[in-house]
């Protein structure tokens, strides 16, 4: 167990083509999946900044290409770091070898030793480090016990399921107690059933074992459920770090907002409004909404204006209301039954809007809805984010 | 259905015939090993009969008299040196190009390609000539320009299977506390054993047999494999020794054929693998 200091870590790619490409690029230019290209290469990871404490669970989450497999290989090592710091445990360990950093990596793909069994897998380790034999096997014992591996441990890896696969790649990291246990998309190559399971064993895993986690996915169901902090990332940039109720209920911004939760939020194009008596309104569509009194504080606090923006509504706080005043129209496009819930798309001013509702209560209220029903919608002015149009940031 | 049966048959008796005009020749030599010298030019095609047998005669004389197991010894020697150092010299290459891109490795790599392409007799003249300087005309010298000549596809085909390896099981290794040589070693190596029989296969076939590169490059009076003794039986001004060639040439073959017994099913495996693999 150790903490973790990431400071203004940045990775750069080279060039391919060399020096003369290099030229040709400009600076500030984006490439890929909007990454920025500079004189020096691709800019993979830009000024990463992040403190992991001790016994903490950070999860990096964000799309493919955002740079936060990049990051977590450069924690291990396995990637050079252009530029910044990193500690592990107090130690700047920029140039230390993975072998010296006493860590270990859980990989997506399980990376198990395909000619050793089980145990040899997991005393592979202990065994490079000299570790005695009685030692040796009464920590592949324990570790196997935890993890509910000890019949499969004469076997070897390709007699084992996937989820059981996984299960020895995790052994064998906590099998030697390293100081930080990175994971990289260790659940992505799992069937949803066992993604599940697997997801409450690492909860359970992580209550067992005295370590420091980092653990990188693209799963924010992943993300929100496992990690203390989540960090989201975007183009190799940090967009917010913060639990995961915070990053659910004050995204930083536009796009933090629509990549955490499921159904994704919906956003809208609106009108906030400042008062002559310094309150707010936003005006969305026909309808008016006037935000909670927090919020209203934090959006005066923030000196926020009359301005044109985006506004953020999450599906789950969206209510099916009868016809009238206040109200958003539209017509349904989509419905999916998911079982105790149903998810509407419907589509209101030309976007696309989810609302979740729960199912024996529109049953009762609105009866069965079919696709090309007109509804009428709303939603509480205390559950609303208000993003500014030209840069996507939470007013608030 | 009945149609198909008798395809199967034609097919069967097709290849029946096909395998005994293979094995012919090889069974003409067994025969002609247990006949006579005169009798072998005067009846090469006709089993041993009282008249023409002579029982194990030829082969005590090609042991005897030609140093026919001073040669099987240099022969074995050679041919398990140099594939033990191309094994290990190749797959670490192969490793090497494969894991660190950059354009002296590629260049590395088009090279052993290039040389696959080579034919042994337009550097025949020059390679002796160096050898011969280097001080290279003994079978431990033999053994380095083996490596050379198979690295090309030891190198190629290493290289392929390199390229299938997850690299996360070496990342594993390398976080687990593997130097690079002991990631090599206690995993890259195990993982490429189905290629090292295949390698070791081929190149052991090839170097048993061979016969013009030690001839060129070896101190014969000193050093003489299989295949240099059976060319050395025939002798000067025409005396041809018929008898103890036949015999030396099923004493040549047995090795080889016992060896691809053995080893039978890891070919097979490993034709398979690559037809799999693409």
């Amino acid at each position: 167990m150790a903490e973790v200091s990431l400071r203004h870590i940045e990775k750069v790619y080279p060039h391919a083509g060399g020096k003369r490409r290099a030229h040709k690029a400009k600076d500030g230019e984006k490439k890929g999946p909007n990454l920025k290209v500079t004189d020096e290469g691709v800019l993979a990871v830009e000024d990463f900044n992040l403190e992991v404490a001790d016994r903490e669970f950070v999860v990096l989450v964000g799309p493919s290409g955002c740079g936060k497999s990049t990051t977590l290989r450069m924690v291990a090592g396995l990637e050079e770091i252009s530029r910044g710091e990193l500690y592990i445990d107090g130690k700047l360990v920029n140039d230390v070898e993975p072998k010296n950093r006493d860590i270990a990596m859980v990989f997506q793909s399980y990376a198990l030793y395909p000619h050793m069994t089980v145990r040899g897998n997991m005393e592979f380790p202990l065994k490079l480090r000299k570790i005695p034999k009685e030692d040796r096997d009464k920590k592949v014992e324990e570790a196997a016990k935890i993890l509910g591996i000890t019949q499969y441990l004469d076997r070897k890896p390709k007699e084992l399921s996937g989820g059981q696969r996984q299960r020895v790649a995790i052994g064998r990291a906590i099998v030697r107690e390293p100081k930080v246990l990175l994971m990289d998309e260790p659940l992505s190559n799992l069937d949803a059933k066992l993604r599940n399971q697997m997801r409450a064993e690492l909860i359970k895993l992580r209550e067992r074992i005295d370590t420091t986690f980092m653990y990188v996915t693209h799963d924010q169901t992943e993300a929100m459920t496992l990690g203390d902090r989540i960090v989201v990332m975007k183009d190799g940039t940090v967009q917010q770090i913060g639990t995961p109720q915070d990053v659910y209920d004050h995204p930083s911004n536009v796009f933090v907002a629509g990549f955490i939760g499921t159904p994704q939020m919906n956003f809208y194009d609106a009108e906030l409004v400042r008062e002559a008596g310094g309150s707010y309104t936003v005006r969305v569509g026909d309808a008016q909404v006037v935000p909670s009194a927090e919020k209203q504080a934090r959006l005066a606090a923030n000196g926020v204006g009359s301005q044109s923006i985006t506004l953020g509504v999450r599906p789950e706080h969206i209510a099916l209301s009868d016809e009238g005043q206040n109200v958003l129209n539209g017509v349904v496009d989509v419905v999916e039954l998911m079982g105790s819930t149903v998810n509407l798309h419907v589509n209101a001013y030309g976007h696309d809007s989810v609302i979740v509702a729960q199912a024996a209560s529109l049953m009762e209220h609105a009866g069965i809805v079919k696709t090309g029903d007109a509804v009428s919608f709303s939603f509480s002015g205390n559950t609303v984010h208000f993003f500014s149009r030209e840069t996507g940031l939470n007013l608030e | 259905m009945k149609r198909k049966h008798i395809l199967s048959w034609v097919g069967t008796a097709f290849f029946c015939v096909l395998c005994f005009i293979w094995v012919l020749p090889i069974i003409i030599v067994l025969m002609d090993s247990f006949k006579s010298r005169t009798f072998i030019s005067l009846q090469p095609f006709e089993l041993p009969t009282e008249q023409t047998f002579v029982g194990l005669e030829n082969y005590i004389q090609a042991i005897d008299r030609y140093g026919f197991l001073d040669a099987v010894w240099w022969t074995v020697f050679i041919t398990i040196g140099s594939v033990f150092v191309i094994l290990l010299c190749c797959s670490m290459c192969a490793w090497f190009i494969t894991r660190v891109s950059n354009r002296f490795n590629r260049a590395v790599y088009l090279l052993c390609v290039l040389s696959m392409v080579v034919p042994f007799q337009m550097v025949m003249f020059t390679l002796s000539l160096v050898a011969d300087r280097l001080n290279l005309d003994t079978p431990w010298g033999i053994i380095i320009i083996y490596l050379g000549f198979g690295a090309g596809l030891a190198v190629f085909m290493f290289c392929g299977f390199v390229k299938s390896i997850p690299i996360e099981i070496e990342e594993a290794a390398l976080i687990d506390g593997c130097s690079p040589l002991r990631t090599f070693f206690s995993v890259v190596l195990p993982i490429m054993k189905p290629t090292y029989i295949s390698v070791g296969i081929l190149q052991t076939m090839w170097i048993w047999n061979d016969f013009l590169l030690p001839y060129l490059v070896l101190d014969t009076n000193d050093y003489k494999t299989i295949s240099i003794v059976i060319q050395f039986m025939k002798g000067s001004y025409g005396r041809v020794d018929m008898g103890a060639i036949m015999a030396a040439l099923i004493m040549a073959v047995i090795p080889v054929v016992v060896f691809y017994l053995l080893c039978q099913k890891h070919i097979i495996k490993g034709v398979a693998a690559g037809a799999v693999k693409g």
